[in-house]
């Protein structure tokens, strides 16, 4: 076990993600990732569709578990953790931007702001404050009662980033947030999240196969076939 | 966070309301169907005991009869299966605290009073002062027999309300009627007996179709004097009725040891005492009523059975639709425990509203069947709390199964489902 410095949030060893293990279609989609991210960084990880990306965002929400290698997040080793204590992790220190958005349908948007303040058994009351001043945040105060259905993409997403939000997490995993939106809708959702990195200097990891998104952020981690290519440090980021 | 899922299952009920309602249906008619045959076997049973309680709940019938009913029987057997006069007044010494009164009857035909162009067929009963009490006869007007008139047997008689208005027209004299005697035709041979009283007609103890004109009304004589018309003055049979707080039932027993000792010489082996309770036939009767009640709810419940297996197949299906929302959920940070309490919330409460309903329906089905089959409508409140409770405990048990699915969802695999 190595000493961790202490500024370091998110710490990878040797990640590889297989599947059909055991049959002749046996596909091992990452090869072995390591990677550090610091507080405070904003990370930009790029690579063309297919190229392990995703896995490797779902491994990191910790919403999949590796096939092998190991994961620190915040010092915790995620491969000792229990079922229970994997949701007690994402609901406390990860807010997931999901590229559709992944809005609970029927519910309000300040419900849906609410819910992973709810999972984590805060009062009704505090939960209501909360959501609506997260929602004004994001510019989203006038349609708290709206449902889904009644918002567009782009409002959507910004109901998304309120939610990922709620909880003060340590880090927020933002996968595709802009692939689904028109590029003006985008812009407004990428100003969002410099916002906050700049404002609030949250820990943002971006995903996304697009190399003029990845250009804004400060730091370019790059994957193609499963293995980690190229990490840049980004002058042109904002920093 | 019950609030929450309570509110949230709510909304997931109404976003699909006809197949909510579809999954209801099966709980309704199930429920529905056990709280009308609830209500109805209770409306019977309550009536079954009513009748039987009019009868006096309190008494006890006495009686000697063979141990074998297909011996012959001699001449000499049959003065076994007498009681003496004085067996009575040692029973009523013996258990003063818990006999009220003891009832002895003798019938003396039946005859027919006509006066001026009015006629009433009566039948003649010769009874002892306890025979009031047990048969819960109550006078309109008048006076039961005096001492004198059990000692002495004299010829006096207690008429019913309907015999007076026929005989006397319906605007009759109450007054007026006591005292005047009246001769009864028995057989072709006369008898004068002066009218003391009259009492109220039950009735009840009209036949089926009702009263018609000509039908008997019975006539009480002392028992003394029904002795002297039959020339007999043999008890086979009497009626015991306990004081209140006395437990008929323990007491029947009770007595039995006493009489069966008291004449256990003219018994023998041949013979034995019966005391049988009113109340243990009541008790019997009420019993018999309740398990068929319960049989046919036991079948009734098939229905919800099947309308359970229904809520689990709309637990499924729902939970297969929203299965990237079981996803999300998780990644928001859901315990597993929580998505559990979400679907079984909504399968509880599918069960619970479908139950409410059931029982409403229910209600309105067995009052009416209970009406329509001649009965006062009975509620069984036993039998709503159960089925609240059991349509729950369905909802529990057949929402487990796919809310423990959902809960043990892997997060990835939820999120991609398409």
């Amino acid at each position: 076990m190595e000493t961790f410095r202490n500024d370091i949030l998110l710490h990878t060893e040797g990640i590889t993600k297989s599947y059909y293990i055991g049959t002749p279609n046996e596909l091992e989609i990452l090869h072995g990732i390591n990677l550090d991210v610091k507080k405070g960084e904003f990370v930009s990880i790029v690579g063309q569709s297919g190229s392990g990306k995703s896995t490797l965002m779902n491994i990191l929400g910790i919403l999949d578990r590796p096939t092998s290698g190991n994961y620190f997040l915040d010092g915790i080793d995620i491969g000792k953790a229990k079922n229970k204590e994997l949701a007690t992790l994402r609901n406390k220190h990860i807010g997931f931007v999901f590229q559709t958005y992944n809005l609970i349908a029927r519910t309000s948007a300040l419900k849906n702001v609410e819910m992973p303040m709810l999972y984590a058994g805060m009062s009704a009351g505090e939960r209501r404050d909360k959501a609506m001043s997260l929602l004004e945040m994001v510019g989203m105060e006038e349609r708290m009662k709206h449902t889904p259905d009644e918002l567009s993409g782009g409002q959507k997403q910004r109901v998304a980033i309120a939610r990922a939000m709620a909880n003060d997490p340590d880090i927020i995993l933002a996968d595709e947030p802009t692939g689904a939106l028109d590029s003006g809708t985008g812009r407004l959702v990428m100003d969002i999240f410099h916002r906050l990195h700049e404002e609030q200097n949250k820990t943002i990891v971006l995903i996304t196969h697009s190399n003029e998104l990845a250009g804004e952020t400060p730091r370019i981690v790059t994957i193609s076939d499963g293995n980690i290519i190229k990490e840049v440090i980004n002058k042109e980021g904002v920093a | 966070m019950l609030l929450e899922n309570c509110k949230l299952a709510l909304s997931s009920i109404k976003a699909n309301k006809m197949r909510s309602f579809l999954t209801m249906l099966g709980i309704i008619i199930g429920v529905a169907a056990v709280i009308a045959i609830m209500t109805v076997g209770n409306s019977m049973t309550k009536s079954v005991v009513q009748q039987l309680q009019s009868y006096g709940a309190k008494n006890i019938y006495v009686g000697i009869s063979p141990m074998d009913w297909n011996a012959e029987l001699s001449e000499a057997d049959d003065e076994a299966m007498k009681f003496q006069p004085e067996t009575i007044h040692k029973l009523v010494e013996k258990f003063p605290d818990q006999i009220e009164a003891v009832s002895v009857d003798s019938g003396a035909g039946s005859g027919e009073v006509r006066i001026d162009n009015s006629t009433a067929k009566v039948n003649i009963n010769g009874v002892s002062a306890g025979y009031f009490v047990s048969n819960q006869i109550k006078l309109e007007s008048g006076n039961y027999f005096t001492d004198y008139a059990y000692e002495k047997g004299t010829n006096t008689a207690i008429v019913s309300t309907k015999f007076a208005e026929k005989i006397f027209g319906a605007a009759y004299d109450a007054s007026d009627v006591c005292g005047k005697e009246v001769e009864v035709n028995i057989n072709d041979e006369y008898t004068t007996f002066t009218v003391v009283g009259i009492y109220k007609q039950k009735e009840n103890e009209m036949s089926f179709g009702g009263y018609s004109g000509d039908q008997s009304t019975n006539m009480y004589i002392p028992l003394k004097t029904a002795w002297n018309m039959n020339h007999d003055d043999t008890i086979y049979s009497m009626e015991v009725v306990v004081k209140e707080g006395v437990d008929a039932v323990s007491f029947a027993t009770e007595m039995q040891d006493y009489l069966t000792t008291l004449k256990a010489s003219s018994l023998g082996e041949k013979f034995m005492v019966d005391c049988y309770s009113n109340q243990s036939m009541i008790t019997e009767s009420t019993n018999s009523m309740k398990s068929m009640t319960m049989a046919i709810s036991l079948i009734a419940a098939i229905a919800l059975i099947v309308g359970g297996i229904g809520v689990m197949n709309i637990m499924t299906v729902s939970i297969t639709e929203r299965t990237r929302e079981i996803g999300t959920r998780k990644a928001l940070g859901a315990q597993d425990s929580m998505i559990m309490l979400q679907f079984i919330s909504e399968a509880i409460i599918i069960c619970l509203i479908g139950g409410i309903i059931g029982i409403v329906v229910g209600l309105v089905i067995g009052h009416f069947g209970a009406n329509a089959m001649g009965y006062e409508a009975q509620i069984s409140i036993s039998s709503i709390y159960i089925s609240v409770l059991f349509s729950m405990a369905i909802g529990v048990f057949f929402g487990y199964s796919p809310a423990k699915h959902a809960a043990k969802m892997n997060p990835i695999d939820a999120l991609r489902y398409e």
